[in-house]
């Protein structure tokens, strides 16, 4: 039994079996607690397993660890050696406790930036880690059959695998047209660039497909495609925390900014491949001023293919490839018959078939 | 309502905004450098320092869940319901690439109809774990059914209320409240609810009736603008005339949603009181008084709170609409202590990570 010179306090205490409101001593005793009533005494409970709740009425009140429901609450002031072994309360949580309010901030804010750092910086690691057979396994999934569209005309098909080779383009690499008439390309993973017959047949010279063409071919000379992919998970997966707005404005405005350097890498990238081949920069410089004033971007593509790259047009780019033109002889990119195949390819044995 | 008369109430918030704001302050400074991750935690504090301050008879109620656990829900919800969504959703696009249109659209209404399912599973379990984390004298609450039968009605009857103009959604919204709560139990006593959507109808049918009298309403004043007499004054062309039309038009519509926001307030208040009203545990029958100007106050006061402080406000939304709700809500009945027993039923491991992956509301 407790002698009466051991440390007491009276509580109020529920045990989570029953609704009853008992009101015993909170006996301190060898370094452990004892609940004392005139029925008995219960315990001893080990002050480590206390756990400190909200207060009371401004009453310190305690739970205790795997007994949900179990508490006491405090009737008076804590007599010191029992205070000292009661737990201090709990506020923001566990670490942040332990370590207080301002070093968490700023070890959190540290983590942060870290994890953010980590996850603008490490897609084009992890682009570079994901083997190319993976890569191309994954663009045929995305590219299936086209729905059918694709056009099979046969000369025009080795006219543009003449020209993509003659650009630089790696032995993997897939061009294909497809009868869509938007003037556009899109890059997919595993070196598989999609031409829509619009582009085709609004280019006015070979010399226009043969720039977007070695455009294309630095998107995947660079595997911007599959890096802006794994770009977009992680991003998704570490703002996804943040709320909805927040992260998403957050997530577009990085993904925006990555893309645009995309962009610019996959333009020099063209530049020097035009030049290797001796095509004038003349064309796709054409081609842009051209349709500069609509918008290049079209949104049902946007949304179907959500994951391609995009091409935001802007007149420094006309700019850019304006002024690569050099002082020097260029062949053009197909004599006249291989222009007249190219734009043939899909008129060639199939008819087309259009439409979602 | 005097001091005297809240006195002698089952249910009273005894907290305050200062004591709350220091809470709420650090949980958003921890929610921001964590990128997020402490919205648990967060969520966790805001609880218990509610419900602390949530005095029911003669005890305060205690939030007995943890921010770990309702992470550890998210993280488990995201893992094994939102990722594979995702995956069938990109599969569905590979299909319409490949043409099989019809096949694409049978999986993403699939898709759907599971998300829908999982919403009322959500739901259901949200209020379980609510339940089953909060003690009172030590006793907590909680339902032995896991949900997966809740969202199966979630599903067929809210499809249902749709039918017919949107009619039966009031016997959707009680019918559905009445089978999640009946499946809920506190200590030894099961909730009964026994709420019927009857006297709602009156003002629900206020929803259709407020389109067909605004828009009658703004013919006889456009109608009444084309048959005045016009005179020609010099300032007054017919280009102030289509000005008139057009502002008239403009204030109508402004009026019609200002009035169906007004109806919808009219109709919820109806709502809350009549299926609060008709829940039970044991002999305790509860009350829910807010009229429709009490929630058209808290409304207004949450809009002017957040827009006065340019956002901040919102931080104290949960505190706001908590203490309303217990302020409103009242008890009648005895309970019989010596049979209030802890509740048997198994509490579940992890928190409302459904809820939060589709990012609904529990009550």
């Amino acid at each position: 039994m407790s002698a009466p010179s051991d440390p007491r306090v009276p509580v109020w205490h529920f045990d989570g079996q029953s609704g009853a409101r008992r009101a015993p001593l909170l006996v301190l005793r060898d370094g452990a607690f004892f609940l004392v009533d005139e029925a008995g005494e219960e315990g001893p409970f080990d002050p480590r397993d206390l756990i400190a709740l909200d207060r009371h009425d401004d009453a310190p009140r305690y739970g205790m660890k795997k007994r949900a429901g179990w508490q006491i609450i405090l009737r008076a002031p804590a007599p010191d050696p029992i205070a000292e072994a009661l737990p201090r309360t709990a506020r923001y949580g566990g670490i942040i406790d332990r370590i207080g309010l301002w070093p968490a901030v700023i070890g959190f804010a540290a983590v942060s930036a870290l994890v953010v750092a980590g996850v603008v910086m490490s897609p084009p690691l992890i682009a570079r880690m994901i083997p190319r057979s993976s890569e191309a396994a994954m663009g045929r999934a995305m590219l299936g059959d086209l729905g059918g569209r694709a056009c099979k005309g046969a000369e025009g098909q080795r006219v543009l695998d003449q020209l993509a080779s003659r650009l630089g383009a790696r032995p993997d690499t897939r061009v294909v047209v497809v009868d869509v008439p938007i003037p556009n390309a899109v890059t997919l993973p595993g070196g598989n660039i999609v031409v829509f017959n619009g582009l085709i047949r609004q280019a006015q010279s070979p010399d226009e497909i043969a720039g977007v063409l070695a455009h294309e071919l630095g998107h995947v000379e660079n595997r911007d495609v599959l890096e802006s992919l794994v770009r977009q998970f992680g991003l998704s997966f570490v703002l996804g925390g943040l709320d909805g707005q927040v992260g998403g404005y957050t997530n577009a405005l990085l993904s925006a900014s990555y893309s645009r350097k995309a962009e610019a890498r996959a333009d020099d990238h063209a530049i020097a491949a035009l030049h290797r081949a001796g095509i004038t920069p003349a064309g796709i410089a054409g081609f842009f001023g051209r349709v500069g004033a609509q918008d290049y971007r079209v949104e049902g593509v946007g949304v179907v293919f959500g994951y391609f790259a995009s091409h935001p047009l802007s007149a420094d780019r006309q700019r850019k490839f304006t002024d690569a033109v050099g002082k020097r002889a260029y062949q053009p990119a197909l004599n006249a018959a291989d222009w007249a195949r190219l734009r043939a390819i899909c008129s060639a044995g199939q008819a087309p078939a259009l439409g979602f | 309502m005097t001091d005297q008369d809240r006195a002698g109430r089952a249910f009273a918030f005894e907290g305050n905004w200062r004591e709350f704001a220091p809470i709420a302050f650090t949980n958003l400074l921890l929610t921001l450098v964590t990128l997020g991750v402490y919205i648990f935690w967060a969520r966790t504090r805001e609880r218990r320092y509610l419900w602390s301050r949530t005095r029911f008879i003669d005890e305060r109620l205690e939030w007995g869940g943890t921010g770990f656990e309702l992470f550890l829900g998210y993280v488990m919800a995201l893992l094994f319901l939102i990722a594979p969504i995702v995956l069938v959703q990109f599969g569905a696009q590979a299909l319409a690439i490949r043409n099989h249109v019809g096949l694409a659209g049978l999986l993403i209404f699939g898709i759907y109809i599971l998300v829908f399912y999982l919403i009322g599973v959500a739901i259901f379990r949200a209020l379980r774990y609510r339940l089953s984390r909060t003690f009172w004298r030590g006793i907590r609450g909680g339902s032995d059914d896991p949900g997966l039968a809740y969202g199966l009605s979630h599903l067929w009857k809210t499809a249902v209320g749709s039918l017919a103009l949107g009619l039966l959604i009031p016997w959707s919204m009680v019918s559905l409240w009445n089978e999640r709560w009946n499946a809920m139990s506190f200590g030894p006593f099961r909730f009964r609810s026994g709420a019927t959507s009857g006297p709602l109808m009156g003002r629900f049918l206020l929803y259709y009736l407020v389109p067909v009298v605004a828009a009658v309403g703004m013919f006889v004043v456009v109608g009444s603008f084309a048959s005045a007499p016009r005179t020609v004054s010099p300032g007054q062309g017919p280009g102030d005339f289509q000005a008139a039309v057009a502002l008239t038009i403009l204030a109508f519509y402004l009026i019609f949603f200002v009035l169906l926001g007004f109806v919808a307030l009219f109709y919820y208040s109806a709502y809350f009181r009549e299926v609060v009203g008709h829940l039970e545990l044991g002999d305790l029958e509860f009350e829910f008084d807010a009229t429709t100007a009490d929630w058209f106050k808290l409304i207004l006061g949450n809009f002017a709170l957040v827009i006065v402080t340019l956002g901040i406000g919102a931080l104290f939304l949960g505190y706001r609409n908590w203490s309303f709700f217990v302020r409103h809500l009242n008890a009648y009945g005895a309970l019989d202590l010596d049979s209030f027993t802890q509740s048997t039923t198994r509490a579940p491991g992890q928190g409302e990570g459904l809820l939060d992956a589709f990012d609904v509301g529990a009550f």
